[in-house]
């Protein structure tokens, strides 16, 4: 953990629907360069704090720290800018859209100079062959970047999901359970591709998974949900995937002390 | 067809089924079109009364005013929406213009006078119409995504609204007695040779289809509508402002509208508030036909045009075979009917 550089502080985050509190003064920090896993059994909410920090919804009160400045992300757009990148389970591509299309989804490239720019003309070639270049550089093989969405396989999709990811997110990659609708081979092509990032690129990572050996595999850290409340963060190297899982269950009893 | 992880195929075949749901549409016309020049003078003791100039040209002029209304209606379906209210819109574009142009005939300005008799009344009308007619498409687009109504629900209700207004502000009667100019203008034809004028109405509809299909396939504006039909959470999540565009795209459907209400105005040289019935199931038959979905996430506006085309198509032999125009409307609505199942094997044989 580059001399532990603080990326993001999430501080006494709440999160209430109307009577049910999916996030209870939720706090810990990102580092720059690290992989964190966030777990937590079925509605402990992971989703929440993930859509939290991506924009889609607004925390009912708490704060979110940047580089040691407080950030409000109203919407998707304002936590992109932040170099913020999120891969949904579900929302990850657009089916009928092809690859290059997607990846480029909210950041399109025009030609035909100012005129073009106003109208909106697409600089599908442009877009194409930078593409290309970016999912080879990620060593993710798609045979064409005109390949409809709609033909690939899971695996396929998930790393072109995370390829898009990647390409624009400077900062974080937040992965909601990437791993979850993929085969054996697959997922092993996806965690390869998350720790050859982390390796690589520095960049930190936020995953959220149900599958305690990926996530002991692969996470420097392991930070514990259960009923809205963080209950452990743990680093990897002081656990095992048995005490995790008491932790979730709340075999094991609280870790962090409630503020 | 199957796709793997380590490697797919790049070309694809094309099944009998994907070909003909692919050009089945532009197959119907055809048959459509070579069947009528024979059967015609057969029913008919041997006058060919479909394959002349004049009849093929009244094809297209009545194709026209659906196309642009289609056109509208081809991308708010591609997201995902619909729109039942541009047979009201038509009504209250058309009564609100022709009352304008009747009754506003000079307006000051600096302490000068104008006249608005001639082409600036022309341009007036036809404004107004244009105005109101994105008017209520922003309308549409607002209790849309602010209300969050299905847009099915918020259009069935202004349906009645825009309608309703245009009852009242015509107290239920026909404006007529408006300039002349407008008609001449906008129900005018343009000669291409000694024999064939085109319409007006087919220039501009044939304009608006060559542009609204670039913006479709080549622009943001296509790319956004298709994103949101495709998945509106994944657009949102992408940063995309959603709800903006889909205002944009009720509007846009409502401009569109109120150039055909424009045409038809000036072509029935007055304003009725009960015109524009049943223009909307025209309008989303010719869609659907033309092969987009009404799921969304797909549009064709060549489709939209080919559909718009085999309506008018299918009232001029009804019209030439005197069958009684009633039964017009059960043949479009069977016609719907028909595309949406065809819609369906497509979207199975698609499916690998
Ligand atoms: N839009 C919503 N409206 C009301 N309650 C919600 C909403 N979204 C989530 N919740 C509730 O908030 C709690 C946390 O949900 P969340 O989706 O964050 O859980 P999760 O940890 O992601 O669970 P899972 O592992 O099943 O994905 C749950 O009790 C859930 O029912
Ligand atoms: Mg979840």
């Amino acid at each position: 953990m580059n001399n532990l550089e603080k990326l993001l502080t999430i501080d006494h985050i709440s999160k209430a629907y109307g009577a049910v509190q999916a996030l209870k003064s939720v706090s810990f920090d990102l580092f720059r360069g690290e992989i964190v896993a966030l777990v937590g059994d079925n509605g402990a909410g992971k989703s929440t704090l993930v859509k939290i920090l991506s924009g889609l919804i607004q925390p009912t009160s708490g704060n979110l720290i940047f580089k040691g400045r407080p950030v409000h992300f109203r919407t998707p757009a304002d936590a992109l800018a932040y170099g913020i990148e999120t891969v949904y389970q579900h929302l990850a591509l657009v089916e009928q859209l092809d690859v290059a299309d997607n990846v480029y989804l909210g950041r399109e490239t025009y030609r035909w100079g100012a005129v073009g720019r106003w109208l909106g003309v697409l600089d599908r070639r442009h877009m194409r062959e930078q593409t290309a270049t970016a999912l080879s550089q990620l060593h993710i093989k798609i045979p064409a970047p005109t390949l409809p969405v709609s033909s690939m396989s899971g695996g396929q999709r998930q790393a072109v999901a995370i390829g898009r990811a990647v390409t624009w997110g400077r900062e974080l990659l937040i992965l909601d359970e990437p791993t979850a609708a993929l085969g054996v081979e697959e997922t092993e092509q996806v965690l390869q591709m998350i720790e050859k990032l982390r390796d690589q690129q520095g960049i930190s990572m936020l995953i959220i998974s149900h599958n305690m050996q990926d996530v002991y595999r692969i996470a420097d850290r392991i930070v514990v949900l259960r009923q809205g409340r963080h209950v452990a963060t743990i680093n990897k190297p002081d656990t095992s995937p048995q005490e995790i899982v008491a932790y979730i269950t709340g075999a094991k009893e609280a870790q962090v002390a409630p503020v | 067809m199957s796709a793997s992880a380590t490697g797919l195929p790049t070309t694809r075949r094309t099944s009998p089924g994907e070909f003909f749901a692919q050009y089945g549409i532009v197959l119907v016309l055809v048959v459509l079109v070579v069947s009528m020049t024979i059967l015609s003078p057969i029913l008919r003791e041997g006058q060919q009364l479909f394959l002349t100039p004049r009849n093929l040209i009244q094809v297209l002029l009545q194709a026209a005013i659906n196309a642009i209304i289609a056109v509208g209606m081809t991308y708010v379906i591609t997201s995902g929406g619909i729109d039942l209210s541009v047979g009201s819109i038509v009504a209250l574009c058309g009564v609100l213009s022709a009352m304008v142009m009747r009754d506003v005939n000079t307006f000051n300005l600096f302490g000068l006078t104008f006249s608005l008799d001639g082409p600036i009344g022309a341009v007036m009308g036809f404004g107004v119409a244009v105005g109101v007619g994105t008017l209520c498409g922003f309308a549409n687009g607002l209790l849309i995504t602010r209300l969050n109504l299905s847009p099915f629900i918020a259009t069935l209700g202004t349906m009645g609204i825009f309608r309703g207004i245009a009852l009242v502000i015509s107290e239920g009667r026909s404006i007529y007695g408006f300039d002349q100019e407008f008609k001449n203008f906008f129900a005018g034809r343009i000669p291409i040779n000694e024999t064939l004028e085109l319409p007006i109405a087919v220039i501009i509809a044939i304009l608006i289809a060559i542009v609204f299909w670039f913006f479709l396939t080549q622009t943001r504006l296509g790319k956004y509508t298709i994103a949101i039909g495709g998945s509106e959470e994944t657009a949102r999540v992408a940063g995309i402002s959603v709800q903006r565009h889909k205002v944009g795209l009720y509007a846009l459907c409502g401009f569109l509208t109120g150039i055909a209400g424009a045409l038809l105005l000036a072509r029935l040289n007055s304003g009725d508030p009960t015109f524009g019935g049943l223009f909307e199931l025209n309008a989303i038959a010719a869609v659907v036909m033309g092969g987009t979905r009404l799921s969304g996430g797909q549009g064709s506006i060549s489709g939209t045009i080919v559909g718009a085309l085999i309506i008018s198509l299918v009232q001029n032999a009804m019209n030439i075979f005197n069958v009684p125009s009633y039964w017009q409307q059960v043949v479009i609505g069977t016609v719907i009917v028909f595309a949406v199942v065809l819609d369906q094997q497509r979207r199975r044989a698609s499916r690998y």
